[in-house]
């Protein structure tokens, strides 16, 4: 998979994800309290839980769009400081889709596609540009490379966020409710896109209401309420036999009806 | 409720009023023409523009290209233009550099630069323009007398004028050489704007722009050499020769003093925008781009700074435009822009019409090539589809 050369000194056997006893606040709100979590390589994790509960903020911990006030966060062994470095190191592995895509709107996809692999990766653009056409193939758009974003609907534009994350060939992708802004008839192309991507094995952490998908590729899923994880088990025991009162009424809110 | 019902029909009174308009106009220009047709007769006034061809008999106190008393009008007005050029082009530059400093440090995290930026804009934006140059003025003719000279690398300043080490060859050579760089670069310009319009592949496009820069920098270099008397030295360094300065490129007062004023008032509006534009680009591209792994140089310089120069451009268009016609207030302190020489032209010769055509054809022309070449670079980097800055 990786004919980029590594320069970082990731320990590949070391748990791709492990935080511990990490702790958030907004001034004097408590927005993540003592969370701890651990995923392993090739693990796919989906988080879920109330608005507000503080879903965002954990992931975004994970590559330091937060910072957090205590706790440590390890990414492939690499514990995340206040040393700058350790922040480039873990970005380089870790790729992020965001609920609003957050394409680049001034350059085209398949510039979106380029522009970290040639500044970051340091990468030749034939190279970069190869790769790119090779993941824009993966997520069914390859004839949309010379378009601009805001030309493209909202899942084709999901999509080339994907391919985006992914030229930078990242050991883990964490996705925050990417299909949250898209239209039904929509949701299913991203979502296909994101169970192929599971089944070749990618770590991914994933925050979603979509429960067909958690059911259908998650290793774990968790539950958070008010900053917590206050649940996490397989998904056939998560939607089967909830423990807790509050994941029960929040299944019940979001399965219901 | 009375009345023929094609009087009340939307389309036939917007066509009505239209052309009552219209005919209104016409009628007035017609009428204002004839008479100071007329007028001008009875007094003895000839119109036509003869006189462009006769010589002006008055000196021009700053021509980027050698003038005399016996040459004519029409090229001390050429001069003049130049002059105008000349000035709007340092202006405009001098104010987008400075105007980004200030735009930066008020949209910036430092609450000490976002003061500083603050206080700028509050003291040069609230204060007329013309005082602002009045003040530098009186600041240049402030500066000690030719002896005591302040030096600075090789250039100096005192209160005749600004003096800078200057290259050995004429001002036709220099015009020359400026002339072909310029051809260069907007050839360039020309070039990479034309890249969205007929989607030709972009890297090609980039290198026959790098090709006419560098072609427009070699001819500049080769007319240099070429105008370039052998038995000169190559430079020429000021110096001071018994009471007055010796060699070196003068620049008069009142030149550096409108310069100054443009730059530093165009900065505090140019800082605005450019704050504004800043305050437009969504945080979600950002953060995509860090989460990408991306330097904060590489997302400032790829993703912020394009983004928010896309918000800034249609604003600053405007704002260059109206710039350009405040060096008009050069005449104040007496710098020969296109305006002042329109001006001693009426005096002398009583051509005013005339003079005020010209004036408003020279303004016209500069203002509109100005916004047109902005308004298709603007089309040219416009976001495509119907999404903008994005949000979130
Ligand atoms: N920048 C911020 N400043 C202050 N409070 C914040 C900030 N970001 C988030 N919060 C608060 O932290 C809490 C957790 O927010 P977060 O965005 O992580 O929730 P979430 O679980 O992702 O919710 P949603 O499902 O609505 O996306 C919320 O109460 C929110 O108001
Ligand atoms: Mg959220």
């Amino acid at each position: 998979m990786s004919a980029i050369a590594r320069t970082n000194v990731m320990d590949l056997t070391a748990p791709a994800i492990e935080i511990t006893d990490l702790n958030k606040y907004y001034g004097t709100f408590h927005a993540l309290r003592s969370i701890n979590l651990t995923v392993s390589k090739g693990e796919k994790v989906v988080v879920c839980g109330p608005s507000g509960s503080g879903k965002s903020t954990m992931i975004r911990c994970i590559n330091q769009l937060e910072e957090h006030d205590s706790g440590a966060i390890r990414v492939f062994g690499t514990q995340l400081d206040d040393n700058l470095g350790s922040i480039d190191e873990i970005r380089r592995e870790v790729g992020m889709v965001f609920q609003q895509f957050n394409l680049f709107p001034h350059m085209t996809v398949l510039e979106n596609c380029t522009l970290a692999p040639m500044l970051v990766r340091k990468i030749s653009r034939a190279e970069a540009e190869a790769t790119a056409m090779r993941y824009l193939e993966k997520v069914r758009i390859p004839d949309q490379a010379q378009k601009f974003p805001g030309q493209l609907s909202g899942g084709q534009q999901q999509r080339v966020a994907i391919a985006r994350a992914l030229c930078m060939q990242p050991e883990i992708l964490l996705f925050d409710e990417p299909t949250s802004a898209l239209d039904p008839e929509m949701i299913a192309e991203v979502l296909d896109v994101m169970v192929t991507l599971a089944q070749e094995g990618m770590t991914m952490v994933c925050v979603t209401h979509e429960m067909g998908f958690a059911r259908k590729v998650a290793d774990r899923v968790i539950f958070m309420d008010k900053g917590e994880i206050i649940e996490e088990a397989p998904p056939e025991e998560f939607f089967g036999q909830p423990k807790s009162d509050r994941t029960r009424l929040f299944l019940s809110q979001v399965l219901g009806h | 409720m009375t009345g023929p019902s094609f009087l009340r029909s939307r389309a036939f009174r917007r066509v009505t009023l239209q052309a009552g308009f219209v005919a209104g106009l016409l009628l007035l220009v017609l009428a204002a023409t004839l008479t100071a047709r007329t007028n001008l007769a009875t007094q003895g006034l000839t119109s036509g523009f003869d006189f462009l061809w006769k010589s002006t008999g008055w000196e021009m106190n700053f021509s980027l290209l050698p003038t005399t008393t016996a040459d004519p009008y029409w090229w001390y007005l050429l001069m003049g233009l130049m002059n105008t050029l000349f000035m709007g082009t340092l202006g405009l530059a001098g104010a987008s550099v400075l105007g980004l400093v200030v735009g930066l440090m008020r949209s910036g995290r430092n609450p000490a630069a976002r003061l500083l930026g603050t206080i700028y804009i509050e003291i040069f934006r609230n204060l007329p323009l013309i005082l602002q140059l009045f003040f530098w003025y009186a600041m240049a003719n402030a500066l000690p007398a030719p002896r005591a000279s302040i030096a600075f690398g090789g250039a100096l300043i005192n209160a005749r004028g600004l003096y800078l080490p200057g290259l050995m060859v004429g001002p036709g050579t220099v015009a020359l050489a400026v002339l072909s760089g310029l051809v260069g670069l907007g050839l360039a310009i020309w070039v990479l704007t034309a890249r969205r319009f007929n989607r030709v592949e972009p890297r090609g496009q980039r290198r026959v722009a790098l090709l006419a820069v560098l072609a427009g920098l070699i001819g500049a270099g080769v007319f240099v050499v070429l105008g370039h008397d052998p038995a000169d030295a190559w430079v020429t360094l000021p110096a001071l020769q018994g009471l007055k300065i010796d060699g070196g490129f003068r620049i008069q007062p009142e030149f550096y003093a409108l310069a100054i004023a443009i730059t530093t008032y165009g900065a505090a509006y140019v800082g605005e925008i450019v704050r504004g534009g800043f305050k437009s680009v969504g945080r979600g591209q950002m953060e995509a781009a860090a989460a990408l792994g991306l330097s904060s140089w590489h997302i400032f310089t790829r993703v912020r700074l394009p983004l928010a120069f896309r918000a800034m451009l249609p604003i600053l268009i405007n704002q260059y435009v109206w710039l350009i016609k405040a060096t008009t207030l050069g005449i104040a302190v007496g710098f020969s822009d296109f305006f002042m020489v329109i001006a001693s032209s009426i005096n002398h010769s009583g051509q005013t019409f005339e003079f005020i055509g010209i004036l408003m054809a020279g303004f016209l022309l500069i203002n509109f090539s100005l916004a047109a070449v902005l308004n298709r670079l603007n089309r040219a980097i416009a976001l495509k589809g119907h999404q903008t800055t994005g949000s979130a």
